[in-house]
């Protein structure tokens, strides 16, 4: 078992979304491909009533050393996967800095407050003129859209397994993504989670950044 | 309100009898004249009536009402009919399409119903050229509903007769409950009726007899809204029919619309209608009385603050023409 | 969900907090749990439901955290390893039972593990139960990260055999479920024996009754036992001490406050100023080892979530041995260094150290952080806790909100604990204005109800769940009853302890592992009781609020039973009762008068506001097909239609 570098020891990784969405299993699936590596991954959760249509967190802490605290300092996130397109810049509010990175799912969930009328939804490109001055690099992607074509809009959160794959920060590859998803779930699963991954893995190289 | 508003215009406001009721506005669309305050409202004859012939039953009046309604299904002139029945003594409303049901629905109620409701859930079911019976209050949400006043363009007036009552005051149904529960066992009920002064009762018929009660302990039960109220004979109809006081068995008829003037003139051709000339007196009689009623009313309503002015972030319950106000509360320059 | 049965030993894994726990209660030999769901402790009792068949123990929902603490109980006093969990407010419910076990003591190994909340994430409050420990007198650990979770479940055990009285073990919501590597042991093969032994001597405590008197004899055992606990305590390889040998400062903290204590140092580099006691004997503090530690640091800052239990108790030894040890400076929270409520988080730590070495910590710069304000103003739409597309308690919530305003006698609702707590909230329109804890909404509507004779005529009602029922609404049902109390219960009833995680509870079938048991039936108990009960489906709007109507009217204690299986239930996944559909020829939008009824008020998820059409709709994609809002729009712009 080698260890790979890490691009910051410790690394903090930030995966957000909506309640519903699999960022936990996300969050799981990147946490165990990088235990299976050798690495001590510390994440921390907010459960409980925030899925009653909250947003969703997970901080994810990679380290050589030991576990760290399960939030991440302020400031001091390297980069946020986001399910959702207002939950990755809400993210950048405390754990933001001019370094971070962003990938993020451009499909919207719209909360209660937007869907009766008394908020606005801002417009995809608003958003992306916001992360330009936020971030150092930021993926816009199509998650859910390509997921739906793959046969279940849930796969979204894999697809950005595989896109975070690609963006090389963190050692993910595709033989330990097989292994986990080997290890959790059903057979049948495995060929459709693969090809989700993949997915990602594309959309990152064809796609142009944001910055 | 079950839920604070923020609508600053609506269906809401625009209908209801008691929010930013402009009189000289509904003249002008139904009369094409302006508002002038006359006691008994716009009508072009005023006839002692009863029902004919060809329609029965026990009439706590004369029975015109009933007699108009059967007549109108009978000539096809309606499909259906609003009316207010009873369950006990709580008045319900009811959509009926079929005339022998009208007998069901006959006899004063004292009790504040909400009749119109009834109608919003027949046209919401497609229904039309219906005839609805209601108090003045009633009458002139209904006239404003059929003005269209936020003119929706697939505007279409699904109500083809008004027969409008006359009232003085009513009941506020759970107060009155209230009030009989104390004193009496309500479930033997079987009718109620306000005899003509001076009699100064409430009776209620009951399955053992009567029981009496004093209208002036009673009057503490009328709901605040009928002491603003200037229309005692349902100006906004097209026909209005009352007590005849003095005359037991008859009602006195107001036909305000051309379209009334058709249906009781057919009526009274067919034998479905009795008239007789209104003698010169009661006309009199009955105008003071509707007179007294604006007075009343409009003093109480300025007083209030709701005519014609309001209390800042507030809006009048009534806009009626300053000088006609002046002359109903006689207080016009010489 | 992944079992806590899989892997070998030696294996590393990923897992949460409360896995750790619950692989670490099996790999102790563990026979009995019993427990009450709680955010943020439910896991536990799950993971050991779940593999309760392969491993052969008895794990068990308990109707309320008392219960399960006296199943445990009984458990350990047939010989049999056990464990009560529960989160930091089942603790109190469990107080009066814990008092009286810690005096008659315990024969096999007890635990019982409380799974507190700082900063109430899924709580109505930030209480905590450590000073239950120093209370009731009995030892209290505290493991300081998700490996230690594991590990210490052994240690705790062989304590509280050794001393044959309950071991208390605190954990927090950012250990609880946080995950990390977890290296496991093996589990071991455990022949149950169960037998209670109680003819023996009344005074002996492994064969005789099980009894607190004579109390102060007892009362004495306690302490005598605690003492045993302190010595086992100097030597426990929980606590561990990094930093210099004599720091300027001596941080000392707990639980996870000990890995943002780590972090902080690391931030602020200062690895050589700094030293950090992570201590897991949390009470009594083992005065040794303290003694150590304090002796050779000037400045003593603790840190910990929520009170300053740690600190005072500290502050209290320090005074006892300031002959030795010379007179400390303290920071904690008690001189405001850590703020007094909220939890905390390692920048929070990081600013109080920060002050206490007087140096600067400024993790991001200014401008960084305006305009990530100035992008949240403007594009991040805040997300508001909502009643799920399909929820019956919005359903309950618009009747009785309506009920009671239609009455027009200025009634109220007395709130309890569960989903429908949120009905404070707009989104239940604000109904509720009590909450406390479980089962008070109906003892305060009990109350309420008989003040009448000094003029409250205000209508009273209380709201509960089907399993906030059995925990704790019962005996106030009985009080209010037996008293005569004027009061409504309205018991909603989704089938489940749904807010934390759909649980089951005795009014259902099945128990924790799936197994088949006996439902309770909530009508009868509640007519057998003598109060009048009736039922009906909240989502038929317009009978459930006449029979409001008609039951405020009623004096007594009427109860109404609104029964309808709620939206996020396994068994009810997907399927819709009604299809239903918008007219966009009938909805008159901003024109209706009805102000928006649907959207802005009823607002359930599934009704959309489209600012284009300015009229409403319906996305099929989250509508859950209740049904509900046909009843609510006054212009019959919704209609539904059975499905098949």
């Amino acid at each position: 078992m080698t260890k790979a570098m890490l691009a910051a020891d410790p690394y903090n990784l930030i995966i957000t979304g909506v309640g519903g969405q699999g960022n936990v299993l996300a969050s799981k699936i990147v946490g165990n491909m990088l235990v299976a590596k050798g690495f001590q991954v510390t994440i921390g959760e907010t459960f409980g009533a925030s899925q009653r249509g909250g947003s969703v967190m997970s901080h994810l802490r990679v380290s050589t050393k030991s576990m760290l605290s399960p939030q991440i300092p302020n400031g001091k996130a390297h980069l946020v996967m986001s399910l959702e397109p207002t939950e990755a810049v809400r993210v950048l509010n405390e754990y933001g800095n001019p370094d971070i990175k962003l990938i993020t799912n451009t499909r919207p969930v719209h909360s209660v407050g937007v869907i009766c009328g008394d908020d606005r939804y801002p417009s995809i490109d608003e958003l992306k003129e916001w992360t330009k001055k936020l971030t150092a690099a930021a993926w816009f992607i199509d998650a859910t859209d390509e997921a739906v074509k793959l046969g279940n809009p849930i796969l979204g959160n894999v697809l950005l397994v595989g896109a975070l794959a690609e963006i090389g920060d963190l050692p993910l590859d595709r033989e330990s993504f097989r292994d986990v998803i080997a290890r959790t779930m059903h057979p049948d699963k495995v060929g459709l989670n693969l090809e989700a991954y993949g997915m990602g893995v594309q959309m990152v190289k064809l796609h142009k950044q944001v910055s | 309100m079950l839920f604070p508003c923020t609508l600053e215009q609506g269906r809401c406001n625009a209908h209801c009898p008691k929010t930013e009721v402009d009189f000289d506005l509904l003249s002008r669309f139904y009369w094409n004249e302006p508002y002038d305050g006359a006691p008994l409202g716009h009508f072009t004859r005023i006839l002692a009536a009863k029902a004919g012939g060809h329609i029965s039953g026990d009439f706590q009046g004369g029975g015109t009402v009933s007699a108009l309604v059967t007549f109108a299904f009978n000539q096809k002139m309606i499909e259906g009919a609003v009316l207010t029945g009873s369950e006990g003594i709580a008045p319900v409303p009811r959509w009926i399409t079929d005339p022998k049901e009208i007998a069901n629905h006959a006899g004063s109620k004292f009790i504040a119903a909400p009749t119109l409701s009834e109608l919003n859930r027949a046209v919401r079911a497609r229904a039309r050229r219906l005839a609805v019976v209601g108090t003045p209050c009633q009458m002139t949400a209904l006239a404003q509903m059929r003005m269209n006043p936020l003119e929706r363009e697939e505007f279409v007036d699904p109500v083809s007769l008004a027969i409008g009552l006359f009232c003085n005051w009513a009941l506020d149904h759970r107060s009155l409950v209230a009030y009989l529960k104390e004193r009496m066992n309500i479930s033997d009920i079987r009718a109620m009726d306000v005899p003509p002064p001076p009699a100064e009762v409430l009776v209620v018929k009951t399955t053992g007899g009567e029981e009496r009660f004093s209208l002036k302990e009673i009057r503490k039960l009328i709901p605040h809204t009928c002491f603003i109220c200037p229309d005692m004979t349902a100006e906004w109809s097209d026909v209005s029919v009352g007590m005849y006081e003095g005359r037991p068995g008859w009602n006195t008829l107001l036909i305000r619309t051309r379209v009334g003037a058709e249906l009781v003139d057919k009526a009274v051709a067919d034998g479905w209608l009795k008239t007789e000339e209104f003698p010169k007196e009661n006309l009199k009689a009955l105008s003071r009385a509707a007179l007294a009623k604006k007075e009343r009313s409009l003093r109480q309503a300025e007083r209030q603050g709701f005519l014609n002015t309001a209390a800042e972030n507030e809006r009048p319950s009534l806009y009626i023409p300053s000088d006609v106000v002046e002359r109903i509360l006689g207080r016009e320059a010489a | 969900m992944h079992s806590i049965i899989d892997g070998r030993p030696e294996d590393t894994q990923l897992m949460q907090g409360n896995e750790s726990f619950a692989r670490g209660l099996l790999e102790a030999g563990l026979i009995v749990a019993a427990g009450y769901p709680g955010t943020p402790s439910s896991e536990i009792i799950e993971h050991l439901a779940g593999v309760s068949q392969e491993r052969n123990i008895y794990v068990e929902w308990s109707v309320n955290e008392k219960v399960a603490l006296e199943v445990a109980a009984a458990a350990s006093f047939a010989g049999l390893r056990s464990a009560a969990i529960m989160k930091q407010v089942g603790v109190n419910v469990a107080s009066d039972f814990m008092l009286h076990l810690a005096e008659t003591g315990t024969r096999e190994g007890m635990l019982l593990i409380s799974c507190e909340d700082p900063g109430a994430l899924s709580s109505g409050n930030e209480g905590e139960s450590r000073p239950y420990a120093k209370l009731f007198e009995v030892p209290l650990l505290e493991p300081g990260d998700i490996q230690e979770a594991k590990e210490m479940m052994p240690w705790a055990f062989e304590l509280s055999e050794k001393i044959r009285n309950l071991v208390m073990v605190r954990s927090v919501t950012r250990l609880s479920h946080a995950s990390g590597n977890v290296t496991l042991g093996s589990l071991p093969e455990v022949a149950a024996q169960a037998n209670f032994k109680h003819r023996g001597q009344f005074l002996d405590p492994v064969e005789g009754p099980m009894v607190p008197l004579p109390v102060f004899f007892h009362h004495a055992e306690m302490q005598r036992k605690l003492k045993e606990a302190v010595e086992a305590f100097e030597t426990c390889p929980f606590n561990h001490y990094e930093g210099p040998e004599a720091p300027e400062v001596l941080m000392v903290a707990s639980s996870a406050c000990s890995l943002y204590a780590m972090e902080a140092i690391q931030m602020l580099h200062v690895t050589d100023r700094v030293g950090l006691l992570r201590l897991a004997t949390t009470w009594p503090l083992p005065p040794k080892l303290m003694e150590t530690r304090l002796s050779k640091a000037k400045i003593i800052f603790t840190v910990e979530e929520v009170l300053p239990f740690m600190e005072d108790n500290i502050k209290a030894l320090a005074a006892e041995l300031a002959g030795r040890i010379g007179v400390k400076i303290f920071h904690g929270r008690g001189d405001g260094t850590l703020p007094s409520v909220n939890e905390l988080n390692p920048d929070l730590v990081a600013k109080g150290l920060a002050k206490v070495l007087n140096i600067e910590y400024r993790p991001v710069a200014e401008s960084y952080t305006k305009a990530a304000g100035a992008a949240n103003e403007a594009a991040v739409p805040a997300r508001e806790l909502a009643f799920c597309a399909g929820c019956p308690h919005r359903a309950s919530f618009w009747s009785i909100h309506n009920a009671l305003e239609l009455d027009g006698r200025d009634g109220f609702v007395c709130g309890d604990i569960g989903c429908y707590s949120m009905a404070l909230l707009p989104t239940g329109f604000s109904s509720l204005k009590t909450m406390h804890a479980m089962g008070s909404g109906t003892g305060l509507a009990s109350g309420f109800g008989k003040l009448r004779r000094f003029g409250l005529d205000q209508p009273a009602l209380a709201v509960c769940g089907d399993s906030t029922f059995f925990h704790a609404v019962m005996p106030a049902l009985v009080n209010a009853i037996h008293n005569q109390s004027d009061m409504t219960l309205v018991i909603l009833d989704n089938s489940g302890t749904a807010m934390t995680g759909f649980q089951p509870h005795p009014g259902l079938e099945v128990d924790a592992a799936g197994n088949d048991v006996l439902a309770l039936d909530i009508a009868g108990i509640v007519g057998a009781m003598g109060a009048h009960v009736e039922t009906n489906d909240p989502f038929d709007i317009d009978g459930t609020q006449q029979k409001i109507l008609d039951l405020l009217e009623r004096g007594g204690v009427n109860v109404l039973i609104l029964k309808q299986i709620c939206a996020l239930s396994p068994e009810k996944k997907g399927r819709k009762l009604f299809q239903v559909n918008l007219d966009e020829s009938v909805c008159l939008g901003e024109n209706c008068g009805c102000n928006r009824l649907c959207t802005r008020v009823f607002k359930c998820p599934g009704l959309k506001w489209n600012p284009v059409t300015k009229i409403a709709e319906i996305d099929d994609v989250i509508c859950s097909g209740c049904g509900v809002c046909a009843s609510v729009c006054p212009s019959g712009a919704i209609t539904k239609k059975e499905v098949a």
